[in-house]
Parts: structure tokens; sequence; C-alpha cells
């Protein structure tokens, strides 16, 4: 047989392989975010009958999206959130990594245990830290009190409420920036940073010249990873502050939610979600573009 | 051979006994036909499905639905979900016209668009058919006030209510008060004052509440005159920055400040829970949340609480109320066998015996509420518990129903800028008025984009 005809072969081999699952990909994923942009265009309420196939004004939730004062907070708050909450997952993370990188059993015990927080069930992350934000019953205002000093309501406070989410965030999400750059940094060859050292270069200069030029296209991949993620941080507002006090941890997901669950508008919901939807898709063509660019100068 | 005989005189012997009796049954059956069937297992072979939120209630009754199976012969299909679940499946459901469901709790804050909207079979055409109900039935049996989301402008019932919430307040530490010479608040200022007094002596907070402002603030509210909306159900143009409305959140936010740290966050148990470890002095919810300081094992204060009904404002006095009910769906399939089982669910037998066995006590049968068994479980310390639950459940019936404002379609979208307004009030991040004209506006944005006619 050609060597064309095995390519051939093995493409309708693959063709075939892959129908089962994409049609169960089409069938959860594609069809559901048709429907969801379908809906969309709708002024769809579940107490309204009839409002699920009005498709008189397919515009008109789009239109109203830049006049709606919660849903541009909501998307500010997102960005705050998405910003601190990468910045230190991202550089937390390659901290310890740094500092982890050493064989010994010790350590490889330390990096076991910081991988909990990640494989933990994101709801049972949001009840930990609930725990340990509420005043009355958390081990940390206790110590406070032993301490003699006195600590707000972190949830419940306009200037920490987002911090408590970034730090609880941070602590969930840091294990996987850490295990992406660890393994970057086991793959730079020793030799770099011992002629490096030969040369008289300090500690610090070896890391700024060596050492980070390896571990940037991964600090950067998992940035970006972690930013498409941090639109997902929706258990721990729910559980944490509602989104409050007042709007000011009400992230887009949760004003979709609420729109939705609460008020019954799914027309107007399911915009805001496509909003969000094209906004992440956004950050991944990025990252598409980005390794693609990275390939090319390589 | 012997044996062979006697098997066979056996066998003929059975054949002539089943013989005769098949001949007696077939005689009787031949005369009294219909009512010997229905007195059996009138709905055998139905499968009834029914639907609500998960409570208490149904956990409950769950216990007590073999007895029904066996009595009716249906089988009874009953979904319980989550409350916002349930409330999005029931309204899809009803909305559409679909008949998956046979029964539904009629939630109380959809009753009203659900009966305007002609969504549920009228129930007056099952009670006032004597062969379907019975008189001792009664259904002028339930409190009125807990009646009133199910029926409509006419006057027609769409739903029989299961629960009632009657909002109460609960003193945990009666002593503190009492070497402080302070009586029992009976207004707000005497609630503003009382609170502010106590918070911080021994270490306890003068009051406690919980994130779901919207249900704790009306009453304050409404207590200085104010409303959510302008009259509803008719006129539902919201009144959020009215001279009343704000003085009522202003109220409730200096009322707080004698809370626990991090109330806002609080959730109904957290709140319930600092009540019953008297680390909070009072605690102003509906019944099943308040009495637990004097009915429940689990109470650090039983000798030092009391529970009374909440401070009247300077304009007005309605504690909230709610109820949940049971209803038909329009299209459902087994209407009669619904019927029968509502009928059942809630009977004064059924009820008693969720009293009695189980120490329920919202149930909204005044038969049973004013019985000598409910108010001998129900009374604590020389307390009446049921009278004063009964007291707070009649009052929306009596006059102006005041609890309206929650049933219309339009009071989540309201109650949720409601929400978020007080907290900015309650932690400084806007003055009281410029909040509250800035939820005005987005309540009135947010119920335009919804559809409704302003």
């Amino acid at each position: 047989m050609s060597e064309s005809g095995i390519d051939a072969e093995r493409r309708s081999f693959n063709v075939w392989a892959l129908t089962p699952s994409l049609i169960v990909l089409f069938a959860i994923a594609v069809l559901p975010a048709i429907y969801l942009v379908v809906t969309s265009l709708t002024p769809f309420q579940l107490t309204n009958p009839g409002s699920a196939t009005d498709f008189s004004s397919p515009l008109r939730n789009y239109g109203l999206l830049p006049g709606d004062p919660r849903f541009v907070n909501s998307l500010l708050v997102q960005a705050k959130l998405s910003f601190w909450s990468v910045l230190f997952q991202v550089l937390i993370g390659m901290g310890l990594a740094l500092l982890l990188n050493v064989p010994s059993r010790f350590v490889e015990f330390a990096r076991t245990f910081f991988l909990i927080p990640m494989v933990l069930p994101p709801i049972v992350v949001a009840v930990i830290w609930k725990l340990i934000y509420t005043p009355d019953i958390s081990p940390l205002y206790y110590a406070a009190q032993a301490l003699h000093f006195t600590m707000p309501a972190l949830t419940s406070s306009v200037d920490f409420a987002l911090t408590a989410i970034v730090i609880a965030d941070t602590w969930e999400w840091l294990p996987f920036t850490f295990l992406m750059v660890l393994a970057a940094l086991q793959t730079i060859p020793d030799e770099y940073s011992e002629a490096a050292l030969v040369d008289g270069a300090s500690k610090l200069q070896i890391f700024w010249y060596v050492t980070l030029p390896f571990i940037m296209p991964i600090l950067v991949i998992s940035g970006m990873f972690r930013l498409i993620d941090s639109v997902k941080a929706f258990p721990l507002i729910f559980l944490l502050t509602s989104g409050g006090p007042g709007t000011l941890t009400e992230v887009t997901n949760y004003y979709a939610y609420l729109l939705a669950f609460d008020t019954n508008e799914i027309g107007y919901s399911s915009a805001v979600t496509v909003v969000m939807l094209l906004l992440v898709c956004g950050i991944s063509l990025g990252l598409v573009w980005m390794g693609r660019r990275r390939e090319a100068l390589a | 051979m012997k044996n062979a005989s006697r098997k066979s005189s056996i066998t003929s012997s059975i054949t002539r006994r089943k013989l005769l009796k098949a001949s007696a049954a077939s005689a009787a059956l031949a005369a009294f036909p219909a009512p010997l069937i229905a007195q059996t297992k009138p709905f055998a072979g139905v499968t009834l499905h029914g639907a609500s939120f998960q409570h208490r209630f149904f956990t409950l009754l769950q216990k007590y639905i073999p007895e029904f199976e066996d009595q009716t012969g249906m089988k009874v299909d009953l979904q319980l979900s989550s409350f916002p679940v349930y409330n999005q499946q029931a309204n899809l459901e009803l909305s559409s016209g679909g008949s998956a469901y046979d029964f539904v709790n009629v939630t109380f804050i959809l009753a009203a668009r659900w009966v305007a909207a002609g969504l549920l079979a009228n129930l007056d055409e099952f009670t006032g058919d004597a062969n379907l109900t019975p008189a001792e039935w009664n259904p002028k049996d339930f409190v009125d006030g807990a009646q009133v989301p199910y029926r409509d402008a006419k006057g027609a019932t769409y739903g029989y209510s299961w629960e009632g919430g009657a909002m109460l307040m609960g003193l945990s530490r009666m002593d503190l008060m009492e070497k402080k010479g302070l009586k029992i608040p009976k207004t707000f200022a005497e609630l503003q004052q009382v609170c502010a007094e106590i918070n911080g002596t021994d270490g306890v907070s003068g009051i406690t509440s919980f994130q779901l402002h919207h249900w704790n603030l009306p009453p304050y509210i409404q207590g200085f005159g104010g409303n959510i909306f302008r009259k509803p159900p008719g006129d539902i143009m919201p009144t959020l920055n009215t001279p009343e409305t704000i003085q009522g959140i202003e109220f409730y936010a200096n009322l707080l400040k004698s809370a626990p740290k991090g109330v806002l966050t609080y959730t109904e148990d957290q709140a319930r829970q600092s009540l019953l470890t008297g680390r909070s002095n009072i605690f102003i919810h509906s019944s099943s949340w308040v009495t637990p300081i004097l009915l429940s094992d689990e109470s650090k204060v039983k000798d030092t609480s009391r529970v009374v009904r909440s401070p009247a404002g300077p304009v007005h006095d309605y504690p909230a109320s709610n109820s949940q009910g049971l209803g038909i769906p329009k299209n459902a399939k087994n209407k009669k066998a619904a019927w029968e089982f509502i009928k059942w669910a809630l009977s004064p037998d059924i009820s008693m015996r969720l009293v009695k066995e189980h120490g329920h006590s919202s149930i909204c049968r005044r038969s049973i509420i004013t019985s000598e068994a409910y108010r001998k479980l129900n009374t604590v310390n020389g307390q009446d518990l049921g009278a004063l639950y009964l007291e707070v459940l009649e009052l929306p019936g009596k006059g102006e129903n005041y609890m309206a404002y929650r049933t219309v379609k339009e009071f989540p979208i309201v109650g949720d800028v409601l929400n978020k307004a007080f907290e900015q009030v309650a932690t400084g991040q806007l003055p009281v008025k410029d909040a509250m004209n800035a939820a005005q506006d987005q309540a009135v944005a947010a119920l335009r984009r919804a559809g409704t006619q302003l």
C-alpha cells in the first residue's frame, strides 16, 4: 500500500474513532451553547408564558447591557478579582516552586501537601473559608482576640470583602501554577546555572538571567489558564459574600445566576452569559495565538 | 390408588367451596357494584405525581404516605427539590401548560402570579361537592390570613395552606434585661433602646439577624408607613425612596449596629444559633426559627427566654407572615386523585398526628392550633406560643392585606435591588437617600426590562 494510502486509512480511522466523542461533545456543549445564544435573543421570563419564543426585538437584551450599572460593575469586579488572584497565584506559585525545587524526601512530602487545596471540591474550599471568615466560630478570630487585636468581619467589610475572596481563590488555585512552574524548573539543565556560578553571578542574577527566561513561557501560559478559570469563582462568591456587601463582590457569573434563578430573567441572563462566553473565548484565542507565535519564534 | 382417590376428593371439595364463594361474591357484586369498589381501592393503578421544595412537613408526611396508598390504591410520586430549583421547575411547568404534576406546592411568593394567570385548578369545585369532600374536612377551618394568597379577586380558592410562618420576637437574656431594668420592647423606639443597652453586656449582642434583608426589612418599612410597592397587587410601582421607606431602612441599619460582627452575611442558622446560645438577645423571625429558644433541647437559654409579638411601628403594627399551599395544576391528568391527596395531607387527622407525634407546630388549621393537645405542647413557661402564632398569621386576612407586596410577581426583582441597597447603607458605602434613590431607579429599570408596565 502506498504511503498516501496509509495516511488516508489512518485519517479515516481517526475520524471514525473520534465521531462518538464529537457527537457527545456536540450534544452536551455546542447545543446548549446554541440554545443559550437563541434564548439571549428573547425577553424570556419564567413568569411570562410565551416570552421564550418572542424574537420581535432580538438585540434588545444586548442593547440594555451597557446601560445596566450592575452588569458594568460586575465586569469591573471580575477584572479586579481576576487580576489580583492570578497575580498572586503566579507569584506565590513560582516562589513555592523555587523553594521546593530541591531533591529531598521532606520537600517531596511538602509538594504533595501543597497540592491539597486544588484537589478539594470547590464547595468544600468555600465552606473551609466560610468557617475561617465567620467571626464567632473562626480560629482566626480567636487568635486575634487572644492577641488583643480587633479584626473586622472580613466578608461583610467594604475594605476587605473582595480581598477575602482573592485570598481564598489564591489558596485554592496556586497549586496549579506551583505545579506548572516546578515542572518547568526541572527541565532546566544544571549546566547553565553552574556556568553562571563559575562566572561569579549572584543567586539573584542566576534567577533573573537564567531561570526566569526558561520559566517565563510557563508563567504566562499558566497565568492565562488561570485567567480563563478565574471567572469560575462562583462557589466562593455564593457562600462567602453573596456578591455583597452591596455589589462589591458581585462578579458577572454571579449576576447572571441572580438574574436567572432569583428574578427569573432567563433571556437577559443568557445575554450576560453570552458576553462572558465571548470574553473567555477572546482570552482563549489570545492563548492559542501566543502559543503559535512562540512555536514560530522557536 | 388410595392416595389418588383422596386427592381427587380434596380437589373436588375445594372446587365446590371455591365455586360457592365465587357465586356469593358475584351475587354481592351484582347487588352493590359501585359502592363496594369505591370503598376499597378507588384509585387503584393511578400514580400521582406531585412536587414541592424540601421541607420538614413533607419529610414527615412521607412517613404516612404508605397508609394513604393502602387506603386509595394509588401510588404517590412526590419529588422534592431545593427551594429555588423547585420554583424554577414549577414556573416552567405551569407556564408552559404542562401536565407532568397532579399536585404542586403553591409557593407563597409565586401564588398571586399563578392564580392570576389561571395556572391552577379552582378547588371550590372539589370542596363544593359533598361527594368529593365531606363536611368535616371544613375548608373554613384554615386560618384566613394564611389563605389570602391562594384566592383570586372573586374569592375562589386555588390552594390550601400546609405551612405558616408568623414573625415573632425571641428574647434570650431576660436576666440581663431585668438587671438593667429593661422591659420587653413593644415599639420600635423601645426596641432600639433595649438593643443598644444590652449590646456588649456580658459579651451579648443586642440583636441578631441574617442576610435575607428583603424578608427582615419590610416590617420596619411598613411600620413607618412605607411599602415596597405603591399599592400591591394592583399598583406595583416601587416605592423604595419615599421618606417612610428611607426611615425604615435607616432604623433597621441602626438596629444592626447592635448585632454581631458579620451579621450581614449571617445565614438563618447562624442567627438562630446565636440566639439559642444566648450570644444575642433578640431575634425577630418566623416562629419556627425563634421558638426553639423555648422548645429545643439545643437551647442554653430556656430559663431566661421569652417569645412575644414583634414590636409595632409608629404608624403600623405589621409583623410579616407567610404560608405555603398545596394546589392542582389546571392541566393535571388526575385532578380527583390529587384532591384526594390534598384532602388527606391537610386533614385534621394528619395535622394532629404531625403535632402530637412530631411536635410540628406550623399547621394552618385553626381547630388544631386552638386544640388542647396543641396548646399543651406549645405552652412553655406559661407562654401560649400557639395563640401568638395564630394572632400573627391572622393579621393579613384582617383589613388590608399588607403582605400582598410579597406575592406579586415583581417582588423578586425589587427585593433583590432592596437587598443590595440595604447592604450599601448598612456598610456606609452610600448615604441612605442616595442608596434608595439609586435603588428606586434600578428597580424601575429592571421591572421595565422584564416587560412590566408601570
